[in-house]
């Protein structure tokens, strides 16, 4: 009577994404990456090694950090506010079918507005700099998380939350027990998407309007037709898109689905 | 005490209860039986607070009703002693009291060895002591069972039964106990109460025994009526 069975647990799942595999396209797309820059030469696209080598280059130059903590903080700001606020307001939103329809034109509007048009309009309201880079990108984050949050609280099983009534779970119990985990799955994806949208999303807006951060200083390689640090640049926000995703996102979505796997205890 | 005056309700155009007057006095063990679609699981529902009626009234001052469903509503991300935990926690029971109080539970269910497992790594039947550790363990004075033995068999069901009723006996609880099978209900309850088309038809003291008769007996019939 005390076994424990792994009857429900030994679900057929598909095969894990193949580590091997994903360093071969690693090579090969570094390997195209050096085709087409012998191709077309270094003045319109540096090597692999160039862009690797102008990396140390930049790391010694002053200006190199005040670039990217300008572009870090903007990140942090814009991505974090933008997802809490689309989180909260899918909360809400998840719960009360009025607010829901009260905002879902204004989420249509936003999913379907270009965001070089929003960079436009908020260099027009803001002028330059911080403020409407962090605009733009809690503006075009808020929404994803907001989409994501309501289709997760409205899959929430509603005997979880009959359940949660019966034994008396407070509001604090129900978000973190209940509410939370539930969401947990929708929730890293579109924080995983959030992340690395975001972080092109202020590169753009700074290479549009921005006297500072990665995109700006981007945007000065491009004009003085300085391949090797342009792509250095590249390669540095590519290394930060990774960071974010494979030491912090993906970790954090392995813990909060890790009932899902199939043997733990 | 649980009050029901000329209770009814429907659900949509189709009636589910109607006129039901019922008086739960603590310490009662109730048995209620009836065909599908009678009523039974709404009856229990509004007990719990979980439905209101449409008309008449449900006063219910029993301060820790707790119902334990058919199926288990367990967290499945959560192990089998952080459920006991969150519920008993929820429940105002003092921190330092939970895990001595979880643990004293699932030793009673005999999931002690299963404390750190998933819920979704747990039998059937496993899953449902769980769910009734949760509930015994935060010391109901009223406890709504809605056919949560259904599914397992019969030696564990008795087991569980048993179980349920020597806890309301020495705490004084209250007891509802919804079955499909009059006999599951010997021993458990003091009197088995009949619902039919949305109302309680008769009143009955449980048969002293399971046997295969009485398992086979229409469902609007109770065993001794």
């Amino acid at each position: 009577m005390s076994a424990t069975s792994g009857a429900k647990g030994a679900r057929v799942r598909p095969a894990r994404t193949s580590r091997r595999w994903s360093a071969l396209g690693v090579i090969l797309i570094f390997a195209g990456w050096e085709f087409a820059a012998r191709l077309m030469g270094p003045m319109l696209m540096a090597t692999p090694l160039e862009a690797l080598r102008a990396i140390g280059v930049l790391a010694g130059d002053p200006g190199f950090w005040t670039h990217s903590l300008d572009s870090l903080a903007r990140i942090a700001m814009g991505v974090g506010a933008g997802c809490g606020i689309g989180f909260t307001l899918g909360v809400l939103a998840g719960h009360d079918a009025r607010l829901r329809g009260l905002l879902e034109p204004l989420r249509w509007l936003l999913m379907a507005i270009p965001p070089v048009v929003v960079v436009v309009l908020a260099m027009l309201w803001f002028g330059l700099g911080s403020g409407m880079v962090i605009f733009i990108t809690v503006l075009m984050m808020a929404p994803g998380m907001y989409v994501n949050t309501v289709k997760g609280m409205r899959m929430i099983d509603a005997g979880l939350l009959e359940m949660g009534r019966v034994y008396h779970f407070g509001t604090w119990a129900r978000l973190r027990h209940l509410y939370l985990p539930a969401l947990a799955a929708p929730l890293t994806a579109a924080l995983l998407i959030a992340a690395c949208g975001g972080v092109r999303l202020v590169v753009m807006a700074e290479v549009l309007g921005a006297e500072s951060g990665v995109g700006y200083a981007l945007a000065n390689a491009r004009s003085t037709f300085d391949s090797g640090r342009l792509y250095a640049w590249v390669l540095l926000i590519l290394g930060l898109v990774a960071l974010l995703e494979f030491l912090l996102l993906q970790p954090v979505q392995r813990r909060l689905t890790r009932w899902q796997e199939p043997s733990h205890a | 005490m649980l009050e029901m005056r000329d209770l009814s309700l429907a659900f949509g155009p189709r009636p589910v209860l109607d006129g039901i007057r019922l008086d739960v006095r603590p310490g009662e063990r109730i048995g209620v039986i009836g065909p599908s679609g009678a009523g039974k699981s709404t009856l229990l529902r509004l007990a719990a607070g979980l439905l209101h009626p449409d008309s008449g009234s449900c006063r219910n001052t029993f301060p820790r009703t707790r119902l334990v469903f058919q199926e288990p509503r367990l967290l499945p991300w959560r192990s089998v002693a952080d459920n006991l935990d969150i519920a008993l926690r929820a429940g105002g029971v003092p921190g330092d009291r939970i895990a001595a109080r979880r643990d004293r539970w699932l030793a009673r269910v005999e999931l002690a060895d299963a404390a750190r497992a998933w819920p979704g790594e747990l039998s059937g039947g496993m899953a449902q002591r769980a769910a009734l550790a949760r509930a015994l363990a935060l010391e109901p004075d009223l406890l709504l069972l809605d056919e949560p033995f259904s599914a397992l068999d019969p030696a564990l069901r008795a087991d569980l039964g048993r179980l349920c009723a020597e806890q309301a006996r020495a705490t004084g609880a209250a007891l509802i106990c919804i079955s499909h099978q009059p006999w599951e209900l010997a021993g458990l309850v003091d009197r088995i109460l009949c619902v039919a088309g949305g109302r309680i038809r008769e009143q009955a003291v449980p048969s002293g025994r399971p046997d295969e008769s009485a398992a086979e007996a229409p469902p609007d019939r109770p065993a001794g009526a």
